[in-house]
């Protein structure tokens, strides 16, 4: 159990990050979390199959950037994708994104 | 046009099932004679309807349901083609015979002729005479107050809930809809495609109002997500096909086909109108936002 939470722990560390660096330079983001929700999947039959087993498979996104400014939901979410191409090619599985604009977040 | 589905009222559990009081059991039944019938079915029918009619004058009645004649007060009427049009197409109640005089259903409707006849085509050997209640001004309260005071009154009179009323018999009822079936992209995979997947997903959304392709069947959605906008569909009443990307033998291939075709990496997936409208989290606050009712209008 132990090793486990750290291997998970170093996993974390690699993708999170490539992807917090990915989004963050083009995004602009005000605000950018990331949150690895792959436990939660584990018994997914996606999730079972050897090469994905290090976890990081599912992640939870907030962004908050102004370039999806006057952008449709689907459109937000295809930037997001599109940044991320390389992760969902090799092992990044499910993205729950919620993409605003800063003015959609202002406390009003 | 199908009987109310009548089952829907519960009996009260309250209804006593001994009964001092109770009725000469059905011994009014007497089936008349074939040959006489026409005549003395429009008497009967027009007689339920002016009792309702005049009763409601009264004013002590004032209940619609009060004006209803009690099962035992009213006339039999046999069923036989000749006499198809002596049915009222009016609402209310009526109780269904058997040959041997024995109630078998007591059902509701909006159209007791429409009503009666489907229920003589699918079963004619339970159909050979009714008893029809009108309810004048009749609401969805009204008929099931009407349906809820014969089914006592059959209750009280003889112990037992008619066979056809009771819970789990189809034979009255049109059974209730079949969720649809998921769709189907290839005849299977050893089948060689004559046009390329990516036409067939073409062809799919845009022939249909709305698709969702999803994990697993709609009935059994094998992933959250998936589960989550089948709900939201569902929920929101949308008439919309579904496609089991996991269906490795019918579907074979969808998956990556999909993802290109739509250029969108992950599933679920819906289309409107031939257009991605996005997966599950897009579903999810179009729906918090109220812009998927118009989107699905």
């Amino acid at each position: 159990m132990a090793s486990r939470g750290v291997m998970n722990m170093g996993a974390l560390a690699s993708r999170a990050n490539r992807m917090r660096t990915k989004l963050q330079s083009t995004l602009e983001a005000s605000v950018l979390e990331i949150e690895d929700v792959s436990h939660q999947h584990s018994g997914h039959a996606a999730m079972r199959e050897s090469e994905y087993s290090g976890g990081e498979t599912h992640f939870n996104l907030k962004i908050v950037s102004p370039k999806f400014e006057g952008q449709t939901l689907v459109k937000r979410h295809r930037m997001v994708y599109d940044l991320l191409s390389d992760e969902l090619q090799s092992g990044l599985h499910a993205l729950s994104i919620n993409a605003k604009t800063p003015q959609e977040v202002a406390p009003k | 046009m199908a009987a109310i589905n009548a089952i829907t009222p519960k009996i009260p559990l309250s209804i006593r099932l001994t009964t001092s009081k109770s009725l000469p059991t059905l011994s009014f039944l007497s089936l008349p004679n074939t040959s006489s019938f026409t005549a003395s079915n429009f008497l009967s029918l027009k007689h339920s309807s002016s009792i309702a009619t005049t009763a409601k004058l009264k004013p002590r009645s004032l209940s619609i349901v009060s004006a209803l004649k009690k099962i035992s007060e009213l006339d039999s009427i046999a069923l036989s083609p000749e006499n198809d049009d002596s049915l009222t197409s009016d609402s209310g109640v009526y109780a269904v015979y058997n040959s041997d005089g024995e109630l078998e259903f007591i059902g509701l409707s909006r159209n007791v002729a429409a009503s009666v006849d489907s229920h003589r085509k699918k079963v004619p050997e339970l159909c050979s005479s009714v008893k029809v209640g009108v309810v004048d001004d009749p609401t969805k309260e009204s008929l099931t107050q009407a349906w809820k005071s014969w089914m006592e009154e059959h209750i009280a009179a003889t112990g037992k809930i008619p066979p056809g009323n009771e819970t789990g018999n189809t034979t009255w009822f049109r059974p209730p809809p079949k969720k649809k079936p998921d769709l189907r992209l290839t005849p299977g995979r050893h089948v060689q495609l004559t046009v390329p997947l990516e036409q067939l997903i073409d062809r799919l959304v845009k022939e249909n109002k709305v698709v969702a392709f999803i994990k697993g069947s709609r009935n059994a959605p094998a992933c959250g997500f998936s589960q989550k906008v089948v709900g939201i569909l569902e929920s929101q009443g949308v008439d919309y096909e579904s496609v089991d990307v996991l269906d490795e033998e019918y579907n074979n291939g969808l998956r990556e086909t999909l993802k290109s075709y739509s250029n969108w990496p992950t599933f679920p997936q819906v289309f409107a109108k031939g257009e991605l409208v996005g997966g599950c989290d897009i579903l999810t606050s179009m729906y918090e936002n109220g812009e998927l009712a118009d989107l699905f209008k």
